[in-house]
């Protein structure tokens, strides 16, 4: 767990200086309405835009921001691709899918793919910020159904992969608390254990589901497109 | 000498058995060719036909002659009446007839017309024949009987075949080696007390062994010729009189059953092909409703993805331009406060589309979308209160499909009960149970409010009890248990469940498909 804690990069101090955001984005009015936005937001920067996920993987290692914001539909490369291959270049960057609506299916492959979260375009720019601020702590989304979805895909590995991406004891527990519904607080006060630590072990489980199914993810979305486009 | 002879009754044990085997061989050629399609009749009365005339010589009777008869004796000619059968008087006998030539091998055809006159009865018919070496005979194109021994007599009765009118006789003659002939003598005597005698002359025609259906020509060709004649009866190398006549048993005219006449044969087709038509017009309409099916859940999807891309973005772009548009304005001022409605309400539109979308998906027909659905909604329903969501949900259940209809009522039902329970139970938690029930499905919503007396009328049930009638269209049923004091339990049931329409090989090897995620359509232009 200590070895989790170092590899998390140091949370940005929102008093002294702005939090560096990328943002991938095909549409050009909704890239400057975003930039625009997230400029507006207090302790927020958006330092970098790109046009696709190819420019994506070019600019950003350069410009190493602290949040990317990522759409999920992109010409050619899609925006699920684009995540596993930045990941794979930059571990420890924090990568937030957005799409218009809300599709779990869509959600869980960008979260397996090695996102680090989502966020529905729709949202508040105030919950916008406490959500891009919550990613960089760390703190994973996890409804309940992204919780039982996680459980069914460690479970459905558990036979194929090596031990150390099985779920831990501990972390199945938080994930079935989870999936029932119950909240990380009340889940924390159940386990007898602090509401940081619950958090951690969910980064720590996202950290396995990433590594475990981040080609499968990309694979699994390249033939669904192939399915759709027939 | 005719004491060894003996009369046959006309029906005899092999008849009757015949007959049996008849009646279950035209049975079952009316199975059969109910049952193939592929028979048609033709195949059907050969094979009545080939167990409705079993071989008269199996049933012959042999009957010996004492040697030195006088065949010439005009007394015994005398004494000779037809109804005596195996009569050793010759007299009615022709002559041995063959074809201009003779050799090995060769098959000749006989042909020879009648006619028993009119305004009389046949009282007896006799008819013999042999033939060096073999022979088959017809009478109006039926075969009565065949044989190959010329040194015994075969004779036939056939009085019941012959009426008044025209008749054909046709042989065919088979030589097998060196000298050959053929001889036939027949004697009918009428009513009217006249004889009339047929016997192998020259004025039988030779038919042409190409000629396919010649016994049952009725009128000869010019191109025929005449026989031939060879000997006279008991003279040539057929010298010595015949030692044995063999009895055939008396022919009886073909009694064609009802089922095997040509009219019920095509009655039975016409049935045979109206039920074909019947069947073939119900497959293609199970087809075509089928693909209409397909059909409507390709539109579905189309709208769905419609929807999904094209409306869902630009909504979202709508409220996005909200968000920007306030940037640049003071907080609190007029303008800022209705660009934040209309952002608002976008995001609402946005949220109620979320619905429309999980709605009208094919992709959501299924249990686990459903459960994934209404789990959501409870979720998001009650974040802005004080109540706690529970959710007990049974793993495994993507594989069962719930089609739009059931779990559109369901989600109704289930939405008024968690907002009956948000707005008046005062519960602290609520529990949302999913749970398969055989083929059903039971979605329980369970709070820890103050509960009620189901027996009392209450305003707010008014809503439930719109649901509750929604659900039982479908086939579904509602139970409500709550006591004062002790919370509530809402649990909605509805009993079967369509089992996934695809068959399990469908899935294999790939196991189960995932949804594909629907896709952006080609960029929209933003100018």
């Amino acid at each position: 767990m200590n070895k989790t804690a170092k590899t998390t990069p140091p949370v940005k101090a929102a008093a002294s200086a702005p939090l560096k955001i990328a943002l991938v984005e095909d549409q050009p009015k909704v890239r400057e309405d975003w930039s625009q936005l997230i400029n507006s937001l207090p302790d927020l920067a958006c330092i970098c835009t790109c046009k696709t996920g190819e420019e994506a993987i070019r600019v950003i290692p350069e410009v190493q921001p602290d949040v990317v914001l990522m759409d999920i539909f992109l010409p050619r490369m899609s925006g699920i691709e684009c995540v596993s291959r930045l990941k794979a270049l930059m571990p420890q960057l924090r990568i937030i899918i957005l799409t218009a609506m809300n599709d779990e299916e869509l959600v869980f492959m960008a979260l397996e793919a090695g996102a680090d979260g989502y966020l529905l375009k729709r949202t508040k720019p105030a919950d916008l910020r406490a959500a891009l601020l919550d990613v960089l702590n760390g703190g994973a989304p996890m409804t309940s159904e992204i919780a039982r979805r996680v459980v069914e895909s460690f479970r459905l590995k558990a036979r194929t992969r090596d031990e150390s991406l099985h779920l831990s004891v501990r972390e199945e527990q938080i994930l079935l608390l989870l999936s029932k519904g119950y909240a990380n607080k009340i889940i924390a006060d159940r386990l007898e254990i602090s509401v940081d630590t619950v958090c951690h072990h969910l980064k720590h489980v996202f950290e396995k589901l990433h590594v475990s199914s981040r080609t499968e993810a990309v694979v699994r979305y390249m033939a669904s497109k192939a399915t759709l486009s027939q | 000498m005719c004491g060894v002879m003996q009369t046959r009754p006309n029906i005899c044990p092999w008849q009757v058995m015949s007959r049996r085997v008849r009646g279950i061989a035209s049975l079952l050629g009316l199975a059969s060719m109910l049952v193939m399609s592929g028979l048609g009749p033709s195949s059907v009365r050969g094979a009545v036909t080939n167990a409705a005339n079993p071989l008269p010589m199996l049933a012959n009777t042999t009957a010996s002659l004492t040697n030195g008869a006088a065949v010439d004796d005009p007394a015994e000619a005398a004494k000779d009446s037809l109804g005596e059968r195996g009569s050793y008087n010759f007299s009615d006998m022709g002559p041995w007839i063959w074809d201009t030539n003779t050799f090995d091998r060769q098959t000749v055809r006989f042909w020879k017309s009648f006619v028993i006159p009119s305004g009389t009865n046949v009282l007896r018919s006799r008819l013999r024949i042999t033939a060096d070496n073999e022979y088959i005979l017809y009478l109006d194109g039926r075969e009565l009987g065949r044989d190959a021994e010329w040194r015994h007599l075969y004779e036939y009765d056939i009085t019941a075949l012959l009426g008044p009118g025209p008749h054909v006789l046709a042989v065919e003659a088979y030589n097998s080696s060196r000298e050959a002939g053929f001889v036939l003598g027949m004697r009918v005597g009428l009513a009217s007390g006249q004889v009339i005698t047929i016997s192998s002359d020259t004025s039988w025609l030779i038919v042409p062994n190409d000629l396919s259906g010649w016994e049952k020509r009725v009128e000869p060709d010019d191109s025929w010729r005449p026989a031939t004649f060879m000997a006279k009866f008991g003279e040539g190398p057929w010298g010595v009189n015949q030692e044995y006549i063999d009895l055939v048993p008396p022919l009886e005219p073909v009694i064609i059953p009802f089922w095997q006449t040509s009219w019920f044969e095509i009655l039975l087709l016409v049935i045979f092909g109206g039920v074909c038509l019947v069947s073939f017009s119900l497959a293609t309409q199970v087809l075509l409703h089928q693909k209409e099916q397909a059909l409507l859940q390709r539109e579905r999807a189309r709208i769905a993805r419609d929807i999904h891309d094209d409306l869902g973005t630009r909504v979202t772009q709508l409220v996005l331009q909200g968000e920007v548009a306030q940037t640049g304005l003071p907080a609190g001022s007029k303008t800022h406060g209705q660009l934040e409605r209309i952002s608002e309400e976008a995001r609402e539109t946005l949220q109620a589309m979320d619905e429309i979308l999980w709605a009208i998906n094919p992709r959501r027909d299924n249990l686990h979308e459903f459960a994934t659905f209404v789990c959501g909604h409870a979720k998001t329903f009650l974040r802005s209160t004080a109540i706690q969501c529970l959710l007990d949900v049974e793993p495994a259940m993507s594989a069962v499909a719930f089609d739009l209809p059931f779990r559109r009522s369901l989600l109704l039902a289930v939405k008024e009960a968690i907002n009956n329970a948000a707005k008046h139970s005062g519960a602290t938690e609520l529990l949302l149970q999913i749970r398969r029930q055989g083929h059903g499905i039971t979605v329980a919503v369970q709070d820890n409010g103050r509960g009620f007396d189901p027996a009392q009328p209450r305003a707010e049930r008014n809503g439930l009890d719109n649901m509750i009638q929604r659900l039982n269209e479908v086939g579904g049923s509602c139970r409500i248990t709550s006591q004062p004091g002790r919370g509530c339990r809402v649990e909605f049931h509805i009993p079967v469940i369509q089992m996934r329409r695809r068959p399990w090989w469908a899935h294999w090897p790939f196991g189960r498909q995932l949804n594909p995620p629907p896709q952006r359509p080609p960029a929209t232009s933003q100018n």
